[in-house]
C-alpha cells in the first residue's frame, strides 16, 4: 500500500505554511531572489516556483466563478508517481520508489546525466547549476517521516485541512466523497495521470485553469519503452554470443597468433 | 621476429582466471557500498533540519496549534518574513481564538483574505517574523523636501508607551518628550490626536444623544466607531449592523481632514502642500488612512491634487526607530509643547488609549449635553468602565432619559459575543463601545513589544499611566476644551452641522461579499 497526500484547493488560503515546513524540515536555504517572489508571481513562471531550494511552491490563480472572483491557491511539488519515469530513467539507480510512496533520491549514486529532468512529465526535477558538484533536487515526501508514521512536513502544518495524508486508496475514496458533497469538479487529478500519482488534487474550479498539466497520458510512462527496453541484455549477450561464434568460424584452421 | 612474436600478450589460464577473480572483486566491492541495492528512507536528500516538536508526532491526527495566520502581500499594516517564521502557531492562536477572524470564515476564498488589521499577530510572533508594514523612509523623504509642510500627531496612547523604548519604566508618561522628539526630527506643525478624540466625543456624543431621543432615525445600540480594526469587522461579519456602528470618525482621520481644511485655511497654507502624518499605537490606521472615502479634504475643496486626509501613519515603534536613527537622545529631551490651534485637550481624551475609555469620556459629555450641567464628580472616575475585563457594564442614571445601560468590550472574541445579542435583538445597552486590540489602544499592534506574549501586567501600568494623565489634566470633560469650543465658533458652527457631516463623519461598506460567512458553511 502506497501512501499519498490529498489536496483539497478550495480549502487553501495561502498562509504557506507547507513552503516554510518544506525549508525547515529540509534544511534548505533562501534564496534572496525567490524569497522576494509573490504566489502570483510564481504562478506566471515556466516552473512554478520550483528551484533546487524551492521543492514545494504556493501558486495563487485569481479566477472567476459563477460570476464571482474566485482566489485559488495551487501547492506545486513532485507528484510522486505510481510509476515514475525519472526512475526508470535513472540508468544509476540514484532515483528509486520506495515501497512506501515516496519517489527518493541519493545523491551518492548520482551521475548528473539529468535525464530524469526529460523524462518527468511533470517538469520537477531541478538541477544544481551553480554547484560545484550539483546534483537533482526535488520533494522528497519527507521519507523519514513517514517511516516514523509521520505526516510529511508540509502536511502536518497546514491549518486548515487543505493537505490530507493516508493511505492513496483511502484517500482516492475520501476524494470521491468530498467531490460529491461539496459540487467539485468530477476528476482526481492524480488519479490515473501518468498511471496514477502519490499526490491527489481535487478542486471546484477546472484544473486547465490553474495550469495543471491535463493532457497527460493515462499510462503509465515507463510502459512506453519496458516492451523493448527489456530486452536490451538479452540484445547485449545474443549479440556478444553471435560476435565470438562469427569470430571461431572465420579463424578456424588458421594458426593461432603467435 | 623472435622478439616480435614475444611481445604478443597470450591469453593463457592463469591470465584467464586473473581477469575472472579482479571482475569478481570489483563486483563485490561495488555490491558492498550499496550500488544496486534499493534505497532506503535515510538516503533521501534533505531531511537535514527540524520542525517544531507539535508536528513530530506519529498518526494522523492534526497538531493542535499548527499553522500561520494568511498574510497578504498588499496588506496595508502587515508583513512578514517567511525566512524568519518557525511555524509556532501562535499568530493563528490570538487571530482565532482572540480576534475571532481567522478560522470564523468559510473556504474557499472569494476575494482577498480576511483580516482586519489590528496586528496582534505581531505581539505574540516569538521570531519576529511579523511586523508592521514600515514607511518612515517616506517621511524622512518628506522631511527632507523643503516644499513639503508635514504635519503631524499623536494619539492618546503612544505618550504611554514610547518611552518603553527608551528604557524608561513601562507606564512612563513621556508627552513633552515625544513633542520635543517630533521638532527635532523636522516635522513643522504638530497635534494632539486627544484634540479630536475631544472632537469625536462632541459628534459622537451629540449622535447618540439623538439617537436616544429619537431625533436621528437609527438604531440603538450605538456602536463606537473609533478603532478601525473593529470597524471592518463589523463589515465583515455583521453588516445588517453596519447602521449601529456611529457615522463619526475616528480622531485620526478628523484630525487628518481639519489639518488639511481648517489649519490649512488658519495659516494660509496650500492643503496640496501638507503631508499629513499620524503617531499612532496601531497598524489598522495604516489601512484605514488608505480607504478610499478617507478624502474629505480634496472633495471639501474640491481639488484632486490634495492627497489623502492622513498620508501616512507610523506606529509608535517606527517613531522610535526614527528617533534611535536621528541619533536623538530622547531621555535628555526638555518637554515640548503641542502647536495651538489643536494642541488642547482633555483628560477624557487620553483616556481613549484604554478600555473603557472612549465610553466614560462619551458620558461625561452625554449628561452635560442632555442636562446642560456638568456631570457630577462620580462620572470623573466612572470605575465599572475600567479595567482590563474584556466585558464591562455600567448603568448611569441620567436626569432627562433615566438609566443609559452601556457596555464596553475589548477583543473581537468578546465583541463577536456581544454582537450576537445585538443582532438578536437581546441586547439592554444603548451605547457599546468596542476596542478591537484586548485593553484597548495601549496595547495595540503598533505599541513597543514590552513583553512576549502580551502581558496584563504591562497593560495595567500603561493603563494608570492614561487615567493619571486624565486625573492630573484641569479639564476634565470634552466640551470644556476652549479649543473645541473655538473650532465649533469659527469653523464647524456646531455639532453634526453640514460642514461637520463632512469632514467628519463617514459611510461603512459590507464586505461581506469577499468571503463566505460561517453560517452557510453548515448548511
Amino acid at each position: 500500500m502506497t501512501k499519498g497526500v490529498l489536496v483539497d484547493i478550495p480549502k487553501c488560503l495561502g498562509c504557506e505554511s507547507c513552503s516554510v515546513a518544506c525549508k525547515l524540515w529540509n534544511d534548505l536555504s533562501w534564496d534572496p531572489e525567490q524569497k522576494v517572489k509573490t504566489a502570483k508571481d510564481r504562478a506566471k513562471e515556466p516552473n512554478k516556483g520550483l528551484w533546487p531550494n524551492d521543492w514545494t511552491s504556493i501558486n495563487f490563480y485569481g479566477l472567476e466563478k459563477e460570476g464571482s472572483p474566485a482566489w485559488r491557491f495551487v501547492k506545486t511539488q513532485c507528484l510522486h508517481c505510481e510509476e515514475p519515469a525519472c526512475v526508470s530513467a535513472c540508468f544509476s539507480k540514484a532515483l528509486q520508489k520506495l515501497p512506501e510512496g515516496p519517489v527518493i533520491y541519493d545523491q551518492n549514486l548520482c551521475v548528473g546525466c539529468r535525464y530524469c529532468m526529460l523524462a518527468c512529465p511533470f517538469n520537477i526535477p531541478k538541477f544544481q547549476w551553480k554547484k560545484v558538484i550539483p546534483g537533482i533536487r526535488k520533494c522528497q515526501m519527507c521519507p523519514t517521516r513517514i517511516s516514523n508514521g509521520e505526516a510529511p512536513a508540509c502536511t502536518s502544518v497546514c491549518p486548515t485541512g487543505a493537505l490530507t495524508f493516508g493511505e492513496r486508496e483511502e484517500l482516492l475514496a475520501e476524494a470521491k466523497k468530498r467531490i460529491k458533497e461539496n459540487g467539485y469538479i468530477d476528476r482526481i487529478f492524480g488519479e490515473k495521470e501518468a498511471g496514477g500519482t502519490g499526490w491527489l488534487y481535487i478542486s471546484d474550479v477546472p484544473f486547465e485553469q490553474m495550469d495543471f498539466r491535463t493532457d497527460v497520458t493515462t499510462k503509465p510512462l515507463p510502459s512506453y519503452t519496458e516492451e523493448y527496453m527489456k530486452v536490451t541484455p538479452i540484445v547485449g549477450v545474443s549479440w556478444a554470443a553471435i560476435l565470438a561464434g562469427l569470430y571461431v568460424y572465420f579463424n578456424k584452421g588458421k594458426e593461432p597468433l603467435e | 621476429m623472435a622478439r616480435k612474436k614475444e611481445n604478443v600478450r597470450r591469453v593463457s589460464r592463469r591470465s584467464f582466471l586473473k581477469f575472472l577473480g579482479g571482475a569478481s572483486l570489483a563486483g563485490a566491492s561495488l555490491n558492498l557500498v550499496g550500488w544496486g541495492k534499493p534505497l532506503t528512507a535515510d538516503k533521501a536528500a534533505g531531511g537535514n533540519g527540524w520542525l517544531p516538536t507539535q508536528y513530530n508526532i506519529p498518526g494522523s491526527w492534526p497538531t493542535l496549534v499548527r499553522g500561520r495566520v494568511p498574510i497578504e502581500v498588499t496588506n496595508p499594516s502587515i508583513v512578514r518574513d517567511s525566512q524568519k517564521c518557525i511555524l509556532c502557531g501562535q499568530c493563528i492562536e490570538v487571530c482565532k481564538n482572540v480576534q475571532s477572524v481567522f478560522g470564523h470564515y468559510s473556504l474557499p476564498l472569494i476575494e482577498g483574505i480576511v483580516c482586519v488589521n489590528c496586528g496582534q499577530c505581531i505581539h505574540l510572533c516569538p521570531s519576529g517574523a511579523i511586523s508592521e508594514v514600515d514607511d518612515t523612509e517616506r517621511v524622512l523623504k518628506a522631511l527632507a523636501d523643503p516644499d513639503v509642510h508635514v504635519v503631524v500627531q499623536t494619539a492618546p496612547a503612544t505618550r504611554v508607551a514610547l518611552g518603553e523604548e527608551f528604557g524608561l519604566p513601562v507606564g512612563t508618561n513621556v508627552q513633552g518628550k515625544q513633542v520635543a522628539a517630533l521638532r527635532k526630527l523636522g516635522f513643522d506643525a504638530i497635534f494632539d490626536t486627544n484634540f479630536t478624540a475631544d472632537l469625536t466625543i462632541m459628534e459622537e456624543g451629540t449622535e447618540l444623544v439623538k439617537r436616544v431621543k429619537g431625533e436621528l432615525k437609527k438604531p440603538l445600540p450605538q456602536l463606537t466607531s473609533c478603532c478601525p480594526g473593529w470597524v471592518k469587522f463589523v463589515e465583515y461579519f455583521y453588516p445588517d449592523l453596519l447602521e449601529n456602528l456611529s457615522s463619526a470618525k475616528s480622531p485620526q482621520q478628523m484630525e487628518g481632514a481639519l489639518i488639511k481644511t481648517y489649519y490649512a485655511k488658519a495659516n494660509k497654507i496650500d492643503p496640496e502642500k501638507i503631508l499629513s502624518v499620524s503617531i499612532m499605537p496601531c497598524i489598522a490606521k495604516k489601512f484605514e488612512c488608505k480607504r478610499p472615502e478617507m478624502v474629505s479634504a480634496s472633495k471639501e475643496e474640491k481639488d484632486s491634487n490634495i492627497t489623502p486626509d492622513v498620508d501616512i501613519v507610523l506606529t509608535t515603534r517606527e517613531l522610535a526607530r526614527m528617533i534611535k536613527k536621528a541619533g536623538i537622545d530622547f531621555n535628555a529631551l526638555p518637554d515640548g509643547q503641542y502647536d495651538r490651534l489643536m494642541g488642547d485637550s482633555t483628560g477624557a481624551a487620553v483616556i481613549f488609549g484604554a478600555t473603557g475609555g472612549v465610553m466614560e469620556a462619551a458620558i461625561r459629555s452625554a449628561y452635560y449635553l442632555i442636562t446642560g450641567q456638568q456631570p457630577p464628580l462620580t462620572l470623573w472616575d466612572l470605575q465599572p468602565v475600567r479595567g482590563l475585563l474584556g466585558v464591562k457594564e455600567a448603568a448611569v442614571n441620567i436626569p432627562g432619559i433615566g438609566d443609559l445601560k452601556v457596555a464596553v468590550v475589548s477583543g473581537l472574541a468578546n465583541a463577536r459575543k456581544i454582537m450576537d445579542q445585538v443582532r438578536a435583538k437581546k441586547s439592554p445597552w444603548a451605547f457599546i463601545e468596542v476596542m478591537a486590540c484586548p485593553s484597548g489602544c495601549q496595547y495595540g499592534g503598533g505599541q513597543p513589544r514590552a513583553s512576549a506574549p502580551p502581558s496584563d501586567d504591562i497593560r495595567a501600568k500603561r493603563s494608570a499611566a492614561l487615567y493619571q494623565s486624565d486625573s492630573n489634566n484641569q479639564l476634565r470633560n470634552s466640551h470644556d476644551n476652549p479649543e473645541i469650543a473655538q473650532i465649533y465658533k469659527d469653523f464647524l458652527g456646531k455639532p453634526m452641522s453640514e460642514l461637520a457631516e463632512t469632514l467628519l463623519h463617514t459611510e461603512y461598506k459590507s464586505r461581506a461579499k469577499q468571503f463566505i460567512g460561517e453560517k452557510e458553511k453548515s448548511s
